[in-house]
């Protein structure tokens, strides 16, 4: 196996609470993501997974332990990690075009090669032709094309992606999913996926990790063996079902916990 | 003034789930029929006016009929002096409002950014921001006399701190997640401050700075009554005394259509410098 593109070693992260102390999100987690590996983070809510993504991107510092990128310390925003954010976070102000050359454009690339690399990232998640529009004037599948864009087109070295899909309908998720197997499959980048959808981690994931209840640490990893390149019929296979039951079993296990440590009145 | 920002987005906001129908109306089917209906209610007030004073039923000394104003009014157009007045108040609303809104814009920008800005700047705020402006004309009498200065500093004070309050509060209220993917995507702090906090809080500050030019229009006409020969505020004074109330009215009329003018004008240059704005609002439309 390649050298560890992420590592997280024992990472804390506690938040200042209102009336109850503290609340911890995460707790000793050790996890190491491998140079082009796609791991999909799955758990129950409130597990800690977006609390994850936000210490990788240096967004959040933890509170105890440390998370190298490369083998470089993540102190600060980090330079080297994309992010894909559930709520599409694009810029309503710039256009398609815009938001995509936004990356090259704070690297202070020169204005034409900004252009042509976002004619081309626009090009390659199928928006050509809009290049002029706003976000506003997009469905959410389109403006979810538009961050993969923009993001592809920042050239990270890793991929985060908050549970880009889950505000999508059926279907545009699912052509979204096959969309993203398809650009993992050319670019190879190192991609951490968080979802709490088992059937989305199993398309995608080379390797799913399940997480505890609060606070958060790795309950199971399981490498995805399904064959590549996939398509959604490797759904109807005996080893996706074997795969699903097992991933949901630890799951089910977490979520009930969490439900019974959480009090009903808050 | 305020009003037009609301209707804008009245559609969006208020088309019920029920009424898909009303949405789909052509945008300037929508806006001419509007159009018309405002014009129609404007004509019904102004014959219920001209049929109750012309009958009799209110005497011409409590209010005049919309004849005898129109008379007025053509008295001083055809002399040009009501023009004079006009342009007289205009240019102390737009000198002071503009004084005040480029103070008010980079300083409101800094404050709303800066904790430590906020922290100095608020409590100055807040003493000087419930004083109505009229509270500054003696002192400006004093430190300017009665000259166009003195007016200036009227609206200047006037709408200063309502205006910064506006411009604090866009600021703050830039989604944070824009800032946060600017900042993943390798923007520096200038970088965020141009490129999010300036453009995501305009739609706030042009509107905040609509309600101020208002507020700077009963600034001057305040400050006209009081200490002025000329301007809109001074007429109105002036046929007060000599109880013309017809004038009174020439001079009433005139700031809402001087005030429905730069409103509009106001408009245009909103559409052309929030191009985004424009879209979301047709979207739904």
């Amino acid at each position: 196996m390649a050298a560890a593109a992420i590592v997280a070693d024992r990472v804390t992260k506690a938040f200042e609470g209102g009336r109850r102390d503290q609340v911890v999100a995460l707790k000793d987690l050790t996890l190491e993501v491998a140079e082009g590996e796609f791991v999909c983070l799955v758990g129950g809510s409130g597990c800690g997974k977006t609390t994850f993504l936000n210490l990788v991107a240096g967004f959040l510092a933890p509170s105890a332990g440390a998370i190298y990128l490369r083998g470089r310390a993540v102190s600060g925003i980090e330079p080297s990690a994309g992010m894909i954010f559930q709520s599409y976070a694009l810029l309503p102000w710039k256009t398609v075009a815009g938001n995509v050359e936004f990356g090259p454009r704070m690297k202070r690339l020169p204005r034409a090669e900004c252009r042509a690399i976002a004619d081309r990232f626009i090009r390659m998640v199928g928006l050509s032709g809009f290049e002029h529009f706003y976000p506003g004037q997009l469905s959410g599948g389109m403006q979810q094309r538009v961050t993969l864009a923009r993001l592809l087109a920042a050239d990270r070295e890793v991929f985060l992606m908050d549970e880009p899909f889950a505000a999508l309908d059926a279907m545009t998720r699912q052509v979204m999913q096959e969309e993203l197997i398809r650009i993992h499959e050319q670019s190879r980048k190192t991609t951490v996926f968080v979802t709490h959808n088992i059937d989305e981690a199993l398309i995608l994931a080379d390797r799913i990790v399940v997480m505890s209840a609060r606070p958060g640490r790795v309950r199971a990893s399981i490498a995805n063996d399904l064959p590549r390149p996939r398509h959604v019929d490797v759904q109807l296979s005996p080893r996706y079902l074997e795969l699903k039951t097992q991933i949901w079993g630890h799951v089910e296990e977490e979520v009930r916990r969490h439900i019974e440590a959480t009090p009903r009145a808050d | 003034m305020r009003g037009r920002a609301v209707t804008a987005r009245a559609p969006e906001a208020a088309a019920p789930d029920g009424a898909p129908a009303a949405r789909r109306l052509p945008r300037w089917g929508g806006a001419s029929r509007s159009f018309a209906l405002g014009a129609l209610s404007v004509l019904v007030l102004l014959g219920i006016w001209q049929l109750v004073t012309a009958g009799g039923y209110i005497s011409a000394i409590f209010l005049p009929s919309p004849a005898q104003v129109f008379r007025q009014a053509r008295r001083y157009l055809s002399d040009g002096s009501l023009f004079w007045h006009v342009l007289t108040s205009g240019r102390r609303v737009l000198v002071g409002f503009a004084l005040a809104a480029i103070v008010a814009v980079p300083l409101g920008i800094a404050l709303g950014t800066s904790r430590t800005a906020k922290a100095l700047f608020d409590p100055i705020l807040s003493i000087i921001r419930p004083l109505p402006s009229l509270s500054w004309i003696p002192l400006t009498i004093l430190w300017f006399g009665i000259d166009e200065g003195q007016k200036y500093a009227i609206v200047f004070m006037g709408t200063f701190a309502s205006a910064l309050l506006y411009v604090m509060e866009s600021t703050r209220r830039v989604d944070p997640l824009l800032i946060k993917a600017a900042q993943n995507l390798g923007a520096t702090r200038l970088d965020v401050l141009r490129e999010v906090i300036l453009p995501g809080s305009l739609p706030g500050i042009i509107s905040g700075l609509k309600v101020c030019l208002a507020l700077a229009w009963t600034c001057v006409l305040s400050a006209e009554m009081v200490a002025a020969t000329h301007g809109l505020g001074a007429l109105i004074w002036f046929a007060k005394d000599w109880n013309n109330m017809a004038l009174v009215m020439v001079g009433m009329v005139s700031i809402s259509i001087t005030v429905l003018v730069l409103d509009s004008a106001f408009r245009l240059v909103e559409d052309k410098i929030l191009p985004w704005e424009r879209h979301q609002r047709r979207r739904d439309v």
